[in-house]
């Protein structure tokens, strides 16, 4: 007697695909509260202090829409570049290094703010580019894994801009340990602390969402990234559109540093990604790839993060969030693949 | 002289970390199972590693428990890809995340204090004091003659010289082919998955228990991502990664030296050497010499999941 059968579809339905990606989120959230209660801290109290500390004042909010910045824009940037089937598991480095060419045009060019920001941003962009640039040439000309290589560089991005802001560009005042003197231009205000960096990302978002769905190079771009073989075969050239869509990777990364540089921090210092590239990895995955979705899960992961600063106030580590993130990618991988399975009820009558 | 026979011996205490990892990940990768959690497995035998000895002073007990814990990281692990057969290179990630979050709020208590017994230099009678090699060689703790000698060797001749090696490295090409000629698949990952985490731990606890005796949050510092890629210059071979690792700890220890030395280098750029030095190595290989490819191509059957309904 077989009551029940599971079948895998080569497919998952998207419905059934993010009810397993919302029960992930839960499940993981449920472990760490029970880790939480494990280690004699209440989960309950904890959980409406995050509330309560990110919602309940608009000092919060500002925050919370500060953290968004970089998650959106590393989001984005490894979401695109799964796009086309590549990892960028480097969005770290490309940030940092995209921050330190913006700070170098900040602290070297000078010039009215309105040719100095644009200037930066492009120096961002053009720097996380750069930063992509041999991982992406290594994938494409020699068909070496772009997953070790790009985050190898993450390590160099950092420890360049730590030697800067200890060495060559720290603060000439004195006052500052491990940082450059502040940034002579920032980008102006939206809202209370909240620069222009958020509002930028959401319209990148759209617009990668427009591009990706509507235009031909989009439409290419996702037939490459799903099989790449039949791309080639119907003309389509697969190398020149992994190499642009790689370096369009950095660039949003890049930019997304100059925001931070410019915008939330207002100075380069070491340490100042934080972390992000790496979750805006889980950003894109949870999101799927798709740009808009990266606006949702860059918000959660920001509620996730900006929570981790409340549990440092309990005695645990920024470094607790990162394990949270952990867990959700585990529990959404395995989501993901569960959700390929369908439960089949065989109509035959035992005799 | 006196230098370069400092190096050497630093090279060794320096490359041990790398070469046990590597040899781990060989074990995974070559029954086609890509294993990224190395740098969060590290981590955690790290932590558990110094966590152990503070609170009972024995280092072996230390390495055991760090091994333990690996293993059963990666049985959860091995559970995630091999059984349920989710996403390879997601769930690696997730056990990078999850254990370096977790040895970094765990190890908070004694992060930065130095651990109080760690694995001793061992004196060999003679060889030891030899000129130029005995400090080179032949003065260095137990574990370092495990992971260049006897493990790598083992492991060898376990591979290339017998009937389960040949059947393990069947599962990594062709696990088709593998299971019709009744080899269980799913075993054989599971197992040496497992078995390799626990070897990527062990590397951990060999960190701070006798490289830098202390735990601290960036104790690891990207080595465990330095062992995957030196898993693919190395060929996939365990001799060849140990190997490889001992040139990345000659690497780390030129920088050691410099730093040492006041090479008017910042100590920063000297620490870029070894990730630029991967970097190098994964690349100018496979561009200057192409037979190369082909010689240390990876196992055939690599991150994809099998499926037996489905061959």
């Amino acid at each position: 007697m077989n009551l029940i059968r599971l079948q895998r579809m080569p497919i998952a339905t998207p419905r059934v695909a993010f009810a397993f990606r919302v029960a992930s989120v839960l499940l993981a959230l449920f472990t760490t509260a029970i880790a939480l209660s494990i280690s004699g801290r209440s989960p309950v109290a904890l959980g409406a202090k995050v509330i309560s500390a990110t919602f309940g004042s608009s000092f919060g909010l500002e925050d919370l829409a500060l953290l968004f910045s970089p998650l959106v824009y590393c989001g984005l940037s490894v979401a695109v570049a799964l796009r086309i089937g590549a990892w960028n598991i480097g969005a770290e480095g490309q940030f940092n290094f995209g921050a330190f060419c913006a700070t170098g045009v900040a602290l070297f060019v000078q010039g009215p703010t309105w040719v100095i920001l644009p200037l930066m941003a492009l120096a961002g962009m053009v720097g996380g580019a750069l930063w992509i640039l041999i991982p992406t040439l290594a994938r494409a000309y020699a068909d070496v894994s772009e997953l070790i290589t790009t985050l190898l560089m993450n390590f160099v991005a950092i420890l360049l801009v730590y030697w800067v802001a200890t060495g060559p560009w720290l603060d000439p005042s004195g006052m500052a340990l491990a940082t450059t003197s502040r940034l002579p231009v920032s980008v102006p205000a939206l809202w209370g602390i909240v620069h222009w960096g958020p509002l930028v990302g959401i319209f990148l978002a759209i617009a990668l969402a427009l591009f990706v769905t509507y235009t031909r190079w989009g439409y290419e771009v996702r037939i490459a990234g799903a099989n790449p073989g039949a791309a080639r075969y119907a003309g389509m050239p697969v190398k020149t559109q992994l190499i642009g869509i790689m370096l369009l990777s950095g660039a949003i990364a890049g930019l997304g540093g100059m925001m931070e540089v410019a915008g939330t921090v207002g100075r380069l210092q070491g340490g100042i990604s934080n972390n992000y590239g790496y979750i805006g990895i889980m950003v894109a995955v949870l999101a799927r790839a798709a740009p808009i979705g990266v606006l949702a899960t860059a918000f959660f992961m920001a509620v996730l993060l900006n929570g981790g600063i409340v549990l440092q106030s309990q005695g645990l580590t920024t470094h607790t969030v990162l394990a949270v993130t952990g867990l959700i990618l585990l529990y959404a991988a395995i989501g993901d693949e569960m959700a390929h399975y369908k439960i089949l009820h065989p109509k035959v009558k035992d005799i | 002289m006196d230098i370069i026979a400092g190096l050497i011996q630093t090279a060794f205490l320096a490359g041990g970390v790398l070469a046990l990892a590597a040899l781990g990940e060989v074990l995974a990768e070559r029954v086609g199972v890509v294993n990224l959690g190395v740098e969060g497995l590290i981590a955690l035998g790290a932590m558990s590693a110094v966590a152990t000895v503070v609170s009972t002073g024995s280092a072996w007990l230390g390495l055991f428990v760090a091994l333990f814990v690996g293993f059963c990281s990666g049985m959860i692990f091995a559970t995630a890809t091999v059984i349920i057969r989710a996403n390879q290179i997601l769930c690696g990630l997730a056990l990078t995340y999850i254990g370096t979050g977790m040895a970094a709020t765990i190890g908070k208590p004694f992060s930065g204090s130095p651990v109080p017994v760690t694995f001793e230099d061992l004196h060999i009678p003679l060889l030891s004091d030899l000129p130029f090699f005995g400090r080179a060689f032949f003065s260095h703790n137990i574990l370092v003659y495990v992971i260049f000698l006897a493990l790598p060797l083992a492991l060898h001749y376990m591979m290339f010289y017998t009937r389960h090696g040949l059947n393990m490295r069947a599962v990594g090409e062709n696990p088709a082919a593998a299971d019709a000629a009744g080899i269980s698949v799913m075993k054989m990952r599971f197992w040496y998955t497992s078995l390799g985490s626990a070897l990527a731990a062990g590397a951990g606890a060999y960190l701070t228990l006798s490289f830098v005796p202390s735990w601290s949050e960036g104790v690891v510092a990207g080595r465990g991502w330095i062992a995957v890629a030196l898993v693919i210059f190395a060929g996939f071979r365990p001799i060849n990664a140990v190997l490889a690792g001992l040139l990345f700890g000659f690497v780390t220890a030129l920088g050691f030296t410099g730093q040492a030395r006041n090479w008017p280098i910042a100590s920063s750029i000297l620490s870029m050497l070894p990730y630029l030095g991967t970097m190098a190595l994964m690349i100018l290989p496979v561009i200057t010499w192409q037979r190369m490819r082909r010689l240390m191509a990876a196992p055939e059957g690599i991150t994809a999941p099998y499926y037996r309904d489905q061959r």
